[in-house]
């Protein structure tokens, strides 16, 4: 579950995510609740919204990325475009899949990696689990640290705007 | 000179040498290999080994009425003790936390206790009484220290097979496991990403869950109170943190010390005459159709709640429902990963495998249960 607090045109919007599946969420506005499918998902060039606040920021799962609060209360859900960070392209980040602790890590901001190439190892429940690249593409920010503790959702690495 | 009777005495330990013993050292041998170039769970089998080798060395002192691996038998097996000090450990090592965050997942560990009832059935017909036929059944538990426990209540004379069939099948899981898995599924639901859930555990109920259980368990089926007992004791002092020395020493010192005890107890028990028979043979081979239809039930059973759910349950999940905590688990996550990187049912997998944990306890406690053993 992920809150946005937004504010528009002086109103104030709070809007909580929950991801219920890799493309289906619960989305709530105010009292009003949507179940959303998300079908597609694609960067629009320069698209200049991006979600989060803060080192979290990102499109970890579950951060919907700050769709118009107006057009959901409409209960349009083509407008919510929420994604996992599985599916993540663009400026995205490859989030950790469970919570444990990095071990390793495989690669160094400004290298270039194939979809599937090994970017990390994570420990979770005493288990070395490989965390591959979701897509090809640059790395620009390495947000972890070997023994770094994370937490379900945390950026582990970003991928450059493609 | 020496004469012919002080030259007896001399060579007695060469003309005691029987075949039988001679078989059973060699099937010591095996067990240490198995044990130390293998690596199939050397902290037991290499214990084990070592009682079998001591034990069936001619005229062997140590299990003579006082010697020391007939002691150990006497302080920790003959009255469970061992086992359920192995209880406390496992469950300080034992985190509850992804069972908590998807309770449905309990019915899979359900699912994974099937074998038991299936090889118990299987047993009887092999000729075996109905305790012994228990005992062997208990080795779908696929748990160690609850095999012991019921199968030294049940069937004493059989630990020694039954405690290797169940420790030597659960050292394989990883390779009787996978092939099951892949045979019951589709790719496409092998393929099927279960999101963690993220649901945030509040430390009162990670600290409530194991007293409730055992209350829960232990009225429900009282000959399960001391393994769930034991096993959720360790799970409270890990949980409430309240005693770190306690949780340290029952997951390590206590738990590592027992398990010497325990293999060299178990290994000493395997002697010629009483392990080389053909009932040895049957519980091994009837030790593998447990862990079989184990993990089949378990992957059938998810498929089914992947149905009921509308495709949201990966049936890989199942297979780690058997126990075998936490190898199953992470056979599942293994097999599941080798189909698609980026999918992690491992958090999902060790919630069925913590309940297939508790539900081979609760099984146990209903063998027992049902063939009248154990209580007061």
């Amino acid at each position: 579950m992920r809150r946005y607090t937004l504010g528009l045109g002086g109103r104030e919007f709070v809007i909580d995510v929950q991801e219920l599946a890799a493309d289906r969420f619960e989305v709530v506005v105010g009292d009003q609740h949507y179940e959303v499918t998300l079908s597609a998902d694609e960067d629009l060039d320069k698209a200049s919204i991006t979600p989060g606040i803060g080192s979290t920021g990102g499109s970890g799962p579950g951060q919907a990325r700050a769709p118009a609060p107006r057009e959901r209360a409409a209960g349009a859900p083509a407008a919510v475009t929420p994604r996992p960070a599985r599916t993540s392209g663009g400026p995205g980040a490859l989030a950790a899949p469970m919570p444990g602790v990095i071990l390793e890590l495989h690669v160094k901001a400004g290298d270039v990696v194939q979809r599937g190439q090994q970017i990390a190892v994570l420990d979770a429940m005493k288990m070395h689990n490989i965390i591959g690249a979701p897509r090809a593409g640059t790395i620009v920010e390495i947000c972890v640290v070997a023994g770094q503790t994370v937490a379900h959702g945390d950026p582990i690495v970003r991928f450059a705007e493609s | 000179m020496l004469d012919p009777e002080t030259l007896g005495l001399l060579m007695q330990g060469l003309t005691h040498v029987s075949v039988q013993s001679l078989v059973m050292i060699g099937v010591s041998f095996v067990l240490f290999y198995l044990g130390i170039v293998k690596d199939y769970e050397p902290l037991l089998l290499v214990p084990i080994a070592a009682g079998c080798l001591l034990a069936n060395l001619p005229l062997s002192p140590l299990i003579a009425d006082d010697g020391m691996l007939r002691v150990l038998y006497n302080m920790g097996i003959v009255n469970e003790l061992f086992p359920l000090l192995i209880f406390i450990g496992i469950g300080a090592l034992t985190d509850f936390g992804p069972l908590l965050e998807n309770p449905r997942l309990v019915l899979l560990g359900a699912a994974g206790q099937f074998g038991i009832f299936l090889t118990l059935l299987a047993a009887l017909m092999f000729g075996f009484t109905r305790p012994e036929a228990a005992s062997i059944g208990i080795i779908g538990a696929i748990d160690g220290p609850t095999s012991i426990y019921v199968s030294g209540l049940l069937a004493p004379h059989l630990l020694g097979p039954i405690t290797v069939a169940a420790y030597s099948y659960m050292s394989l899981v990883p390779i009787i496991l996978p092939p099951i898995m892949r045979l019951l599924t589709t790719k496409k639901e092998r393929l099927i990403r279960m999101p963690y859930s993220q649901r945030v555990i509040s430390r009162r109920t990670r600290i409530l869950f194991p007293i409730v259980v055992t209350v829960l368990v232990g009225t429900l089926v009282p000959f399960a109170t001391p393994l769930i007992g034991m096993l959720m004791l360790g799970n409270l002092m890990k949980e409430s943190g309240a005693v770190e020395r306690l949780t340290k020493a029952s997951s390590n010192e206590i738990a590592n010390t027992v398990t010497l005890f325990l293999g060299l107890a178990i290994g000493s028990t395997m002697v010629g005459t009483e392990f080389l028979k053909p009932s040895t043979l049957a519980i091994l081979l009837l030790g593998i159709v447990a862990f079989t239809v184990d993990g089949v039930a378990g992957v059938l059973f998810a498929k089914l709640l992947n149905v009921i759910s509308g495709g949201k349950v990966n049936p890989l999940v199942g297979a780690a429902g058997i126990s075998a905590f936490p190898m199953a688990a992470r056979v599942v996550q293994r097999v599941a990963h080798e189909e698609d990187f980026e999918n992690f049912l491992l958090m999902h997998a060790m919630g069925a495998n913590a309940a297939g944990q508790v539900a081979s306890v609760v099984a146990g406690g209903v063998l027992l249960a049902l063939m009248g053993a154990g209580g007061h």
